[in-house]
């Protein structure tokens, strides 16, 4: 299947790159409707509150604003998937993204001033911000719309899995290492603040939604249930996104409120965030603390794993709270493992609460498994590199949980990074002095072929190919700058012989595209590309019955190149075009045109969260070498060998784009992000103390990508989008240990961190 | 984000007059505009003009100029000018190293000189690398009249400077190195947790010259982001005085990172602890005499 490929495999450059760099792709944020208005939001000035009054008096009076909405204005439902969060807060708040009032005005200006005019009264409660405090029997209730099915009003998510005999298995464990990690608040950073744009049509009872998600289908039922409408009702165009990374997964109440605006006024209201106001109201990474326990037998042998982990939820629910989905398939089937028992309590604070972000879990659950292993094989003696390879994963392998690793590069990965970092040759690192340094490794596993999580893992495609060779493809997935445009007409340009310039996506609107679950899970190019496969294998038919019999041959002697179809046998071709002309205007008359829906054959997992949940599995190793200045903290990331099982590569360009930013995230997560809190209220709210990496701190990338073949993913492909910043904070942190001979259990590794590790001696 | 009215006198002249219409309205200067606009941004202030000083064709105002002894920078030189400046990089590569460290390319291509001076930060990279190397600042009052004042005693605290409201920052002046100076050990050294679009945590500017016997001359040390003000570290100074650099024993580098670190009053805030910046700032001074450093 895989000789000869022409396109598949090549570093063509994105096909939306020209319109990104030359500033004609038009994000939500660049929307103008006639007539349209500006909204605003007013928030909670206290993270814990009780509303005692809302005067929006002076604000309605303002000239130029057309309406001011509060709770007492709507009737609409709860969201997220608890349905714990109101849209607009009444009678309480209960974090400092609480949203207590909405404008809409003629100018964004008057907007933003409107604001200031509405008066609230508060009385201000203390809160709770700390979730074991959160737990106590005398701690206040504090989502009021918490189911209480766990026997703490306080507990938002609880979960538990296991597999093997634990008891038997410390048994035989010749270590048995315990540790608590404390894992950071980090945000996406999107370079597109969120946005949305609302047009309620009051003659049809329409509303059209600007919107940048990411899941558009689950959106839509999403705001429909919000607003006690009809999905059907309800039509969303994702605009050019400024970034996704999972932050587009829920949906929040900014953008319900926007569209409340617009039924309100009956014109067009946009809503766009400042940098400010996405680094308060936009979701987060889930903050965690994790209690891991882990043995090895006398020989490397991993015998068990036991995990505790105490999440932060904030005072909503968000799809992050789910993020132990993700976090039980590290810890039970990252390495081979005898047993494993895993639980997680997420708990309500008056803290912001987190959503789903990159990794989903798997960042902090690898870098808990990642530590820990080097923590054993110091104790056991035994090399860091050997022990992973010798507990690496295998092909055929089904884990304690139920994954069926039909193909598996995980051994690959490993042996590879460690023989291209020279590991084994570079054991005199320096290790005095003030520069000192070290060398780390990390593993990482992560759904390739989608996740079946929800009821339908699927995605449909309709394929076109027009009277003038044109060949359009109509696809339920979603382009978040990842890349899925690009494969997608790669795997139709090798398909159908048609030029990539030919060849157009649309995907962008929910009343044209087919279902699609959205952009997660690393899911999209296997997931959409798979459904395009089997659309043009339908299409394929439809053409080849009409070649076949216009060149007079059979359909196996059929080839598709640089548009036209050519008989082999006959040495004849005919132009693509003249076929489809052909198929459509000569009787019975046909469009070439073909739907097709894929459902990857992975599973639900059981009660157990047992089961084979993905349709592949992705494996990667990175190894990382630091240096770190032992005068003033600062770590230096100097070289980054990444090697991952990514089954074929489909674009080495994009792939090495998505392994590049992946890495800087992680590094990001590693040494410098974090956002700070005191007491609820976020301290640091921009650019200036959240530290995203700059070009400047970027380190060498080797990039070694190992093609699996999996025979389950388009042309062998598997998921690739989370995997590199998976493992990447895990590796930082073992080098950085490596190099200082100290431990950490905290993240970012801040030079202050380092610097008071290094004045103690000690672990922090 | 405050609104506000935008002047742009074309020459000197012109600006004196602006400035003496203005008389005592609410009134800010404009150079570079990378701090005053994320300042503005923050909050709202009435009624408030801008006399933007980027129009003013003046070539003393604007360019880098040498003198008989030393070298004239005009305030409204960009960053940028002073990292291509070659002057500036063979004589005094205090001053380049902190000005290629400044933010980023963009910024360093529209930030002046002047405007890092006249913000006042205790944290300015530039400020401090012209403290360790005793500039002074000449000042234009509008009535014509010039007055010149050493650098270090133009910062009077975070923000605060002692120009006033009829003054503008017109030249800085960098004096020579000493005519018996045969080497010079000068650089910047910033502490942040990344590379580009920092601001210092803490940094040390240092500008020391030897003579052909390799004794030290002159010195001149500057901390930044350790104290109110930059301050000019002058015990340090003066206790490298008749020393050789490279024979510098361990407890005299102790000795000396002490001496420095006597000036540092540091506060603690989001982004570094007051331990920390002094216990970075005692090392990076030690790292000024380790000449070849493991």
């Amino acid at each position: 299947m895989n000789e000869d490929l022409e396109f598949i495999g090549k570093p063509f450059p994105k096909i939306d790159a020209r319109m990104r760099v030359t500033g004609t792709a038009v994000y939500g944020n660049d929307i103008i409707l006639p007539n349209m208005l500006y909204g605003a939001i007013l928030r909670t000035a206290y993270p814990s509150a009780l509303i005692e009054s809302i005067d929006i008096s002076a604000a309605s009076k303002f000239p130029g604003v057309v309406s001011v909405i509060t709770a007492d204005d709507v009737d609409v439902n709860n969201i997220s998937y608890k349905r714990d969060h109101p849209i607009l807060k009444k009678g309480e708040v209960n974090c400092i993204r609480d949203e207590i009032a909405a404008v809409a005005a003629e100018s964004i200006e008057i907007a933003r001033h409107a604001l200031t005019l509405i008066k609230v009264r508060y009385k201000v409660r203390q809160g709770i911000y700390d979730p074991y405090e959160a737990l106590k029997d005398n701690a206040p209730l504090i989502n009021k719309y918490a189911e209480n099915k766990y026997n703490n009003k306080n507990l938002a998510e609880v979960f538990h899995y296991e597999h093997g005999d634990l008891t038997a298995q410390k048994n035989i464990s010749k270590v048995i290492i315990s540790r608590r990690f404390n894992l950071p608040r980090v945000t996406h950073t999107c370079l597109g603040t969120s946005n949305i744009t609302a047009h309620f049509n009051k003659t049809d009872k329409k509303l059209l939604l600007y919107s940048s998600t990411q899941v558009p289908f689950l959106y839509q039922r999403d705001i429909a249930h919000a607003l006690k409408m009809n999905p059907s009702d309800i039509r969303i165009i994702q605009p050019v996104i400024g970034g996704g990374f999972g932050s587009k997964l829920d949906m929040y109440p900014f953008e319900p409120i926007c569209a409340l605006l617009s039924i309100k006024t009956g014109r067009p209201v946009q809503i766009l965030y400042s940098r400010e106001e996405e680094f308060i109201a936009s979701p987060t990474r889930q903050p965690m603390i994790i209690d891991i326990t882990t043995g090895a037998d006398k020989s490397g042998n991993f015998t068990f794993r036991e995990i505790n982990i105490m999440k932060d939820n904030g005072a909503y629910t968000s799809w992050g709270a789910t993020t132990p989905f993700v976090m039980m398939q590290a810890f039970s089937s990252l390495y081979k493992v005898g047993a494993c028992s895993f639980d997680s309590k997420a708990v309500y604070t008056n803290n912001v609460f987190a959503g789903s972000f990159r990794g989903y879990g798997n960042p902090q659950a690898t870098f808990a498994l990642e530590r820990m292993i080097d923590l054993m094989a110091d104790k056991l003696g035994i090399d860091k590199a050997d022990i992973r390879v010798k507990n690496a994963n295998q092909k055929g392998e089904i884990t304690g949980q139920g994954l069926h690793y039909d193909t598996c590069g995980h051994r690959e990965c490993l042996e590879t990074v460690i023989s291209k970092s020279e590991y084994k040759k570079i054991q005199s690192l320096n290790k005095k002095g003030r520069y000192r340094h070290g060398i780390g490794f990390a593993s990482m596993l992560h759904v390739g072929g989608g996740a079946k999580i929800y009821r339908s893992d699927g995605c449909g495609t309709t394929i076109k190919i027009d009277p003038y060779g044109f060949c359009i493809i109509i696809t339920g997935s979603s382009e978040i700058g990842q890349g899925s445009e690009t494969v997608l007409a790669m795997i139709a340009a090798e398909e159908l012989g048609i030029e990539l310039s030919r060849i157009k996506v649309i995907n962008s609107d929910t009343d044209v595209k087919p279902w699609d679950v959205g952009v997660h899970a690393s899911r999209t190019s296997f997931v959409a590309g798979n459904s395009l496969l089997g659309a043009i294998a339908i299409l394929k038919e439809k053409l080849n019955k009409k070649a076949a019999f216009i060149l007079n041959t059979d359909f196996s002697d059929l080839q598709y190149k640089k548009g036209k179809i050519n008989s082999i046998k006959e040495g004849k071709s005919i132009d693509l075009d003249k076929v489809v002309r052909e198929m459509h205007f000569s009787p019975p008359g046909e469009l070439a045109i073909a739907s097709y829906f894929y459902e990857p054959d992975s599973h639900f997992q059981d009660k157990e969260f047992k089961g084979n949940v993905s349709g592949s599995y992705a494996f990667a190793a990175q190894a990382i070498k630091v240096e770190v200045d032992t005068y003033t903290g600062n770590i230096k990331v100097i070289d980054v060998y990444v090697a991952q099982d990514v089954g074929k590569v489909l674009n080495p360009l994009l792939l090495a784009g998505q392994i590049e930013g992946g890495i800087l995230q992680g590094v990001g997560y590693a040494i410098s992000e974090e956002l700070l809190f005191e007491k609820g209220r976020l301290l640091n709210p921009d650019f200036h103390n959240y530290k995203i990496l700059t070009a400047s701190d970027i380190p060498d990338i080797h990039f070694f990508p190992v093609e699996t073949n999996d025979k389950r993913g388009p042309y062998g492909a598997k998921g690739v989008g989370e995997a590199p910043l998976i493992p990447t904070a895990a590796a930082i942190a073992n080098a950085v240990c490596d190099a200082l001979n100290l431990e950490f259990v905290e993240l970012p590794l801040t030079p202050e961190r380092v610097m008071i590790a290094l004045r103690e001696n000690i672990s922090i | 984000m405050t609104d506000f009215e935008i002047i742009s006198p074309a020459t000197i002249k012109e600006l004196f007059i602006v400035i003496k219409k203005c008389g005592k309205d609410n009134f800010r200067f404009g150079a570079g505009y990378t701090d005053l606009l994320n300042e503005l941004r923050k909050k709202t202030e009435p009624e408030l003009k801008i006399i933007n000083l980027a129009q003013v064709k003046d070539s003393q105002f604007t360019g880098i100029k040498t003198g008989i002894r030393g070298l004239w920078i005009g305030a409204m030189t960009t960053i940028q000018q002073l990292v291509s400046n070659q002057i500036i990089n063979r004589e005094f590569p205090v001053l380049h190293q902190s000005a290629s460290s400044l933010a980023s390319t963009q910024v360093r291509n529209v930030a002046t000189i002047g405007g890092n001076i006249c913000t006042a930060s205790p944290s300015g990279d530039v400020s401090c690398a012209l403290v360790s190397l005793n500039a002074s600042c000449e000042i234009l009052r509008v009535d014509g009249r010039t007055r010149m004042i050493s650098i270090q005693d133009f910062f009077l605290g975070p923000r605060k400077t002692l120009l006033n409201r009829d003054e503008v920052l017109y030249r800085i002046f960098i004096p020579q190195n000493k005519p018996t100076s045969v080497s010079v050990h000068s650089g910047f050294i910033k502490v942040g947790t990344r590379q580009s679009m920092e601001c210092s945590v803490v940094s040390l500017a240092f500008h020391i010259q030897s003579d052909k016997k390799s004794k030290i001359i002159k010195a001149g040390l500057a901390i930044g982001a350790a104290s109110p003000t930059i301050r000019f570290t002058e015990s340090a100074c003066n206790f490298l005085i008749d020393k050789t650099l490279k024979n510098i024993s361990e407890s005299i580098k102790d000795e000396f990172a002490e001496n420095v670190v006597v000036y540092a009053s540091p506060i603690s805030d989001l982004r570094a602890s007051a331990w920390y910046r002094k216990e970075v700032l005692y090392n990076i001074s030690k790292s000024v005499l380790e000449v070849n450093p493991s």
